[in-house]
């Protein structure tokens, strides 16, 4: 196993003799010897120009490479500039022209002004500016050209008609600040139990509609504890609750930690938490876990959620009173680490670029539901955000050092490092110690490989310097090249983790400040061979807000982003939160599309509710339970789900929420709930994570480690602590629309598959609960009958009607059988029939 | 909550009294559609059309165009097949073999590589091909070679992933995703997308990912992956383990016990939907019970080759040293009989010939001949090979220059793949490179154009099988793409 068992491995197979080995672009570097190949750069195939018309091949070969070579750099969207309001990338804005009038009117070369410029027969108007003029005939194609018709084929790159223009991009809903509303006069002012309330039913009566009524209790009671914690109610709860205690019961839901549990698992959907990187080389970050406890922790806690987003962008910058603070700031920035990377990427400026794309987008979809980052390669298409705004963000990034941990070996070009927490009281170390003998002769090998490398180096520049032709040594060279290449990975990496004893150290991703930041330039294109003017790093002048430098010349400027997301009049932040939050607890937000906010998304139902939420959720501290709370105290909230045919006609897709939404669980909910029922489930939260525990660095290898189970699972805890393996997630996950780990996403799919129908009739875990289970009815009830009623309660919080009983009577009498089956296992496929049945995985 | 549409507060009104039909916002011609598919395709309908633009709903045919292949076996050849030993023959390549700095020293003075092995031309239409295949030659007249195609990287798993979604840099969903979700599934016992030992490096599960779609559309992957190959080579494994589909049966119950369990699982829910009166996701959950009770004998059944003639074994060359990709085009070309519409198979080893090129193409076409040409002889033989749409293809080419001493490098700027049956012309070359097999000069093929070429063929417009995720109209092809017409028959 390359990487793990490795570097011995590696050296004395055979096997690894027997390879033919892939000969990438970057061996050459490795190699340090000029291969006789070219090395293949990233070439955009041109096209043959469509359309058959001479004038446009005219344009074509003449016109378009002219002003691409000469005109673009300062006007054209690509470069994200329109130098005295003039763009000459597509046909509208040539004809409309710039601030000094059309630069080209068809058939009339003397009233272009664009001739004009180039002709420099304007001293005010030289074009290009500062340079001799254009050859003349060039000068003479485009005179020709609009002598003409001047035909273009260049239509509006960016955007369709009708989209808005640069400055009306900012006069969005949502770029506007919130204002707390005043809450609208409603007639039926018996209804409201709050402000909320209010808002939803002005809504309904707006339209001749009502609320439905409350819910039943017991209805209500099941929906709470699985929108709150993510459990049905336990007896207990059951057998307390009543409308009169409904505030005491919610304050016990949001004290409970199940309530981290659940909550953490929604921020840990946005945070695209992951532990192991996907995409094309899939290494496991056994080191991610600990950001998932830090999101429990803080949910728990119920930190300010400014001071949450400020931890995740800045937390290595944030002072701290106590080690362990310290720690936990650290962890939080891994938000920015565990980001899916191509790891195997050859060229080192290629991946390191992905990367802070890969960090900006994941953190602007996630705080601000906003899609910065489209602006990588040209200006954003409907959002006002152009290519320097980007590249003035990235350059916060480039300006940050990312420890994200892997090491080199045969699938991962760009090992990483992890950053050693302090020591700290009671602190988590997973993995296993190494004898010190062992790290000794690591080291030892490691030095010698060094050793080797430059040794080999040296010898192929020498030989190259004497002119000899390599190319009959060629495989030999690669394959030694190869051979310290990787096995001195793997050593690097498990040196890494261990102290000069070989004890596990106390290791997270995340991030901390470059050595020395810098700016990065407007890559056209978003390509990297093509740098424009270098834009200096912080954040722009974005949404209506003033810009926010650095800070500092030496500082990156995440800190001072962190604080720009959060002030207080962001126009994002604390109303995207507020949308996802409603969007928990109605399964839908006011805001549809949760994760964007932008021109492509689509508008609030009622925007006053949006905005008075955002400003009660940041007025009130950015206290997400609070926020929770107020919302589910509504009578909006409460309503029964029940379906009504004629407002069913009138809004089918309940927009104006004139009932509750009926849910289906989450993936989560739904284990968690067959293992509550059945009566095992370890609510205690899980040290560490299978991730950290697996043998082998690749995912690929995985399913070979006799130790993990096929399914990922087999443990009783909460499945917020199955591991989150990108491509390779556990079953019940990966069957039940978990949240893709790789994207941002504030709302899961919901799908309907028989997948999903076998693995609650035939997987292992799905049967053993059901025994499970089977097993507690008996144990605590005497009578078929009373385990039936029993059964039912605790997994839809009812008693089961007449029908229901008969139905479940009959299926235990099988006057056919072919066997007599036992009461205990009779008992198990019945419970595993209300594990299967739709109720079960419904919340009303 | 997905499944809901997006616009207006008055939709469509219910039709009917049948519980799915009140699904408002789901068109009628899409309802009766729908049916014939199975309700379990209707939830999963619903959904789409809820979220895509309007422009992706599909006509009453359910295709935009009359379609000329329903279903797509897909040969994947990763590592980049050297397009200049197999399917683009170059006179001028064989005369200036050896030749150094070729065109004024281009490609840093290596010499340029005739074919490593002879070429002929093969059936009525003289078709060139490498005399490595001398099965799949028999079927030359069958076959439509694209010459002229290329993609944007030269790296293998961002070109292989690219040839599988359209995008080499963002998680996009596959090809046989699209496929599902534009046209469903064909039969509703078994899952509409499925791959066989799929490489469980490239990408991996990227390749057969559904990404943003419904999760409906996802390839299953049957059967272990197969692994990178220095982690093949060091374990002597192929793949990993595991049984070819988790969950498929019950080995506690019978198959009778298991229907009584599932008939009052169906009678609870029954039960439930008469209170809810309206439950259209309880309806989906009941018909999946079904479906998936189904499948429990429809899959093995597919998946034991114990029915098939010897004959038909002899063919494919079953039973005969290492079989492992015999089986899998025989596993295709069942599952395609029995409704698979998109069914995808791996090479059983890369064709990343960096060294020893000569005597590797031996072994890889050693290995693949004669069950694809079985496959293609089988599906003709049962009248399945004129709406099945067999495609060969690697994500990249090999150069027509040396690397090292015996090999080629990638080369992503020309190369082959061929593609027979499903409404393809056969027995023709389409595009060209240039005169050493270099770069497509004629009729240059992106891997867009491929993909837009291959869902005209099933009778969908590219441009118009859209999804919205996130606010934007996502399609397979990007914002290019163009449909390669002289191709289709």
């Amino acid at each position: 196993m390359a990487g793990e068992e490795g570097p011995e491995g590696i050296g004395g197979s055979t096997a690894f003799d027997e390879l033919t080995f892939p000969m990438k672009p970057a061996f050459a570097s490795i190699l340090a010897i000029s291969l006789s190949t070219t090395v293949p750069g990233v070439v955009g195939e041109e096209k043959p120009a469509s359309g058959d018309e001479a004038a446009i091949r005219f344009f074509e070969s003449r016109i378009r490479p002219a002003l691409s070579e000469h005109c673009y750099e300062c006007h054209s969207a690509e470069a994200g500039k329109s130098k005295g309001g003039l763009r000459l990338d597509t046909r509208e804005s040539v004809r409309e022209g710039g601030e000094t009038g059309p630069a080209v009117v068809p058939g009339d070369a003397e009233a272009s002004l664009l001739l004009v410029a180039i002709r420099h027969g304007d001293p005010d108007l030289e074009m290009p500016p500062k340079a001799p003029r254009l050859p003349e005939n060039v000068i003479a194609d485009f005179a020709a050209w609009i002598e003409n018709g001047a035909a273009d084929p260049r239509d509006e790159p960016s955007q369709g008609e009708g989209s808005p223009d640069w400055e009306s991009r900012l006069d969005h809903w949502s770029y506007r600040p919130p204002a707390l509303p005043t809450p609208p006069e409603v007639e039926n002012d018996d209804w409201p139990a709050g402000d909320i309330d209010s808002f939803v039913l002005a809504a309904l009566e707006k339209n001749d509609l009502a609320p439905s009524p409350d819910a039943e209790a017991d209805v209500f009671l099941r929906r709470l504890c699985f929108d709150l914690v993510g459990l049905p109610p336990t007896p207990k709860q059951a057998a307390e609750f009543s409308w009169s205690r409904l505030e005491e019961t919610v304050d016990e839901l949001l004290a409970s930690d199940g309530f981290g549990v659940r909550w953490g698992r929604h921020w840990l959907d946005v945070a695209r938490f992951a532990e192991s990187n996907g995409r094309e080389a899939n290494i496991v970050y056994p080191h991610a876990w600990r950001y998932r406890d830090y999101v429990i922790a803080t949910v728990n806690e119920d930190t300010p959620y400014d001071r949450f987003l400020v931890e995740q962008i800045a937390g290595d910058l944030l002072p701290y009173e106590t080690e362990a603070q310290r720690a936990r700031q650290l962890i939080a920035t891994g938000f920015l680490a565990f980001g899916p990377k191509g790891l195997n990427v050859q060229e080192e400026e290629q991946f390191a670029a992905d990367l802070l794309d890969e960090q900006l987008d994941a953190l602007s979809r996630a705080f601000l539901a906003s899609s910065i980052a489209c602006a990588r390669c040209h200006d954003h298409k409907a959002d006002p955000v152009t290519m320097e705004d980007y590249y003035a963000l990235i350059g916060i990034f480039k300006s940050t050092e990312t420890y994200y941990g892997t090491w080199v070996d045969s699938e991962n070009n760009n090992g990483g490092e992890l950053i050693t927490l302090p020591d700290v009281p009671g602190q988590l170390t997973p993995g296993n110690p190494i004898p010190k003998k062992k790290v000794d002769e690591m080291k030892g090998k490691l030095a010698v490989l060094n050793e080797e490398d430059r040794r080999r180096k040296e010898a192929a520049q020498k030989a190259r310097a004497e002119g000899k032709d390599l190319r009959e040594n060629f495989n030999e060279m690669v394959r030694e090249a190869l051979r310290i290449y990787w096995t001195r990975g793997g050593l690097v990496g498990k040196l890494a983790e261990v102290d000069d004893e070989g004890n596990p150290l106390p290791l997270c991703m995340g991030t901390l400040e470059a050595e020395k930041p810098v700016d990065s330039p407007v890559y056209l294109r978003g390509e990297l061979k093509s740098p424009g003017e270098t834009v200096p790093r912080g954040v722009p002048a974005l949404f209506g807000l003033d810009p926010a430098p650095p800070g500092s010349d030496d500082a990156s400027g995440r800190l001072a982003l962190a604080e720009w997301i959060t002030r207080s009049d962001h126009p994002l932040t604390a109303r995207v939160m507020a949308n996802r939050i409603w969007s928990h607890l109605f399964g839908a937000g006011l805001v549809p599309t949760v994760d964007n906010f932008g021109h492509g998304g689509e508008a609030p139902t009622h925007p006053e509710l949006l905005d008075y939420l955002a400003v009660r959720f940041r007025e009130g501290g950015w206290s997400v339970k609070s926020l929770v709370r107020e919302t589910v105290l509504s009578r909006a909230y409460r309503q029964s789900s029940d379906y009504r045919e004629d407002y069913f006609q009138a809004d089918p897709d309940n927009r104006l929420l004139w009932r509750a939404n009926k849910r289906r669980l989450d993936a989560e909910v739904l284990r968690d709930s067959i293992l509550a029922v059945s009566g095992r489930l370890d609510p205690s939260p899980r040290p560490g994570s299978l991730a950290a525990d697996l043998k082998s660095h690749s995912v690929s290898l995985v399913g070979f480690d006799k130790d993990v189970p096929s399914d990922l699972d087999g443990s009783d805890r909460r499945s917020v602590y199955l591991p989150v393996l990108r491509e390779n997630l556990p079953d019940v996950l990966d069957l039940f629309d978990f949240a893709e780990p790789s994207m941002v996403m504030g709302e899961r799919e919901e799908t309907n598959v028989p997948l999903q129908a076998l693995y609650l009739m035939n997987s292992p875990f799905v049967q053993e609960q059901s025994a499970a289970f089977a097993a507690r009815l008996i144990r605590e009830e005497d009578s078929r009958a009373d385990r039936i009623e029993r059964a039912f309660r605790l997994c839809f919080n009812r008693a089961p009607d007449e029908e229901e009983v008969r139905m479940a009577l009959e299926y235990f009498s099988d006057p056919d059988a072919a066997a007599e089956v036992g009461e205990e296992e009779m008992t198990a496929r019945f419970c595993q029939v209300l594990f299967s049945g739709a109720e079960f995985r419904i919340a009303d | 909550m997905k499944n809901r549409s997006h616009s207006r507060l008055a939709a469509d009104p219910p039709s009917g009294d049948h519980g799915l039909e009140a699904r408002a916002t789901v068109p009628r011609r899409d309802f009766l559609r729908s049916t014939s598919l199975g309700l379990g395709w209707l939830a999963f309908s619903a959904l789409a059309h809820g979220r895509s633009a309007s422009g992706s709903s599909l006509g009453a045919t359910g295709t935009h165009f009359p379609a000329r292949a329903k279903r797509v076996i897909f040969l994947t050849m990763r590592g980049g097949p050297s397009h200049v030993d197999l399917f683009d023959y170059k006179p001028e390549l064989v005369r200036a073999n050896g030749q150094s700095a070729y065109g004024d020293g281009k490609f840093g003075g290596a010499p340029l590589v005739g074919p490593v092995h002879p070429f002929s031309q093969r059936g009525e239409s003289g078709l060139w091909m490498t005399d490595l295949m001398p099965h799949l030659a028999e079927h030359a007249d069958e076959l439509c070679v694209v010459n002229s195609m290329h993609t944007d990287l030269p790296n293998h798993a961002p070109a292989f992933v690219q040839m599988h979604t359209g995008s080499f840099q963002f998680v996009r969903p596959s090809l046989g995703a699209w496929t599902i979700y534009g046209l469903g599934t064909e039969n509703e016992n078994l899952p509409g997308f499925v791959t066989l030992n799929p490489p469980a490096d490239s990408g991996g599960a990227r390749n057969y990912g559904s990404a943003f779609l419904p999760s409906i559309c996802q390839g299953t992957r049957v059967g272990g992956s197969q692994l990178p190959p220095l982690y093949a080579a060091l374990r002597n494994e192929q793949q990993t383990p595991g049984p070819p589909m988790k969950n498929i049966s019950n080995d506690r119950l019978s198959p009778r016990e298991q229907r009584r369990q599932l008939d009052l699982v169906r009678g609870l829910n029954r039960h439930k939907l008469e209170r809810d009166v309206h439950q259209p996701q309880i309806e989906g959950m009941i018909e999946s019970f079904e479906l998936a009770f189904r499948m429990q004998s429809e899959v093995p059944r597919t998946l034991d080759l114990a029915d098939e003639p010897q004959s038909v074994l002899d063919l494919y060359g079953i039973g005969e040293g290492k079989d492992a990709f015999a089986r899998q085009c025989l596993l295709a070309r069942r599952m395609a009989e029995a409704g698979v519409r998109f069914v995808e198979i791996a090479s059983p080893k890369g064709w990343d010939h960096h060294t020893l090129i000569k005597e590797n193409l031996v072994d890889n076409c050693g290995e693949t001949d004669r069950p694809i040409a079985a496959l293609l002889t089988d599906l003709k033989r049962r009248g399945m090979l004129r709406d099945t749409l067999v495609v060969w293809a690697g994500e990249f080419g090999r150069t027509p220059y040396m690397q090292g001493i015996n090999g080629r490098d990638h080369n992503h700027k020309g190369f082959s793949l061929w593609m027979a049956g499903g409404g393809v012309k056969g027995g023709m070359n389409y595009g060209a490179t240039d005169e050493i097999g270099h770069q497509a000069v004629e009729n240059p093929m992106h891997i867009h154009d491929w993909h837009a070429t291959m869902l005209h063929l099933l009778g969908i417009d590219h441009k118009r099988l859209t999804y919205n995720y996130g606010g934007r109209d996502f399609r397979l092809t990007e914002t290019s793409g163009e449909v390669a017409t002289e191709i289709l028959a």
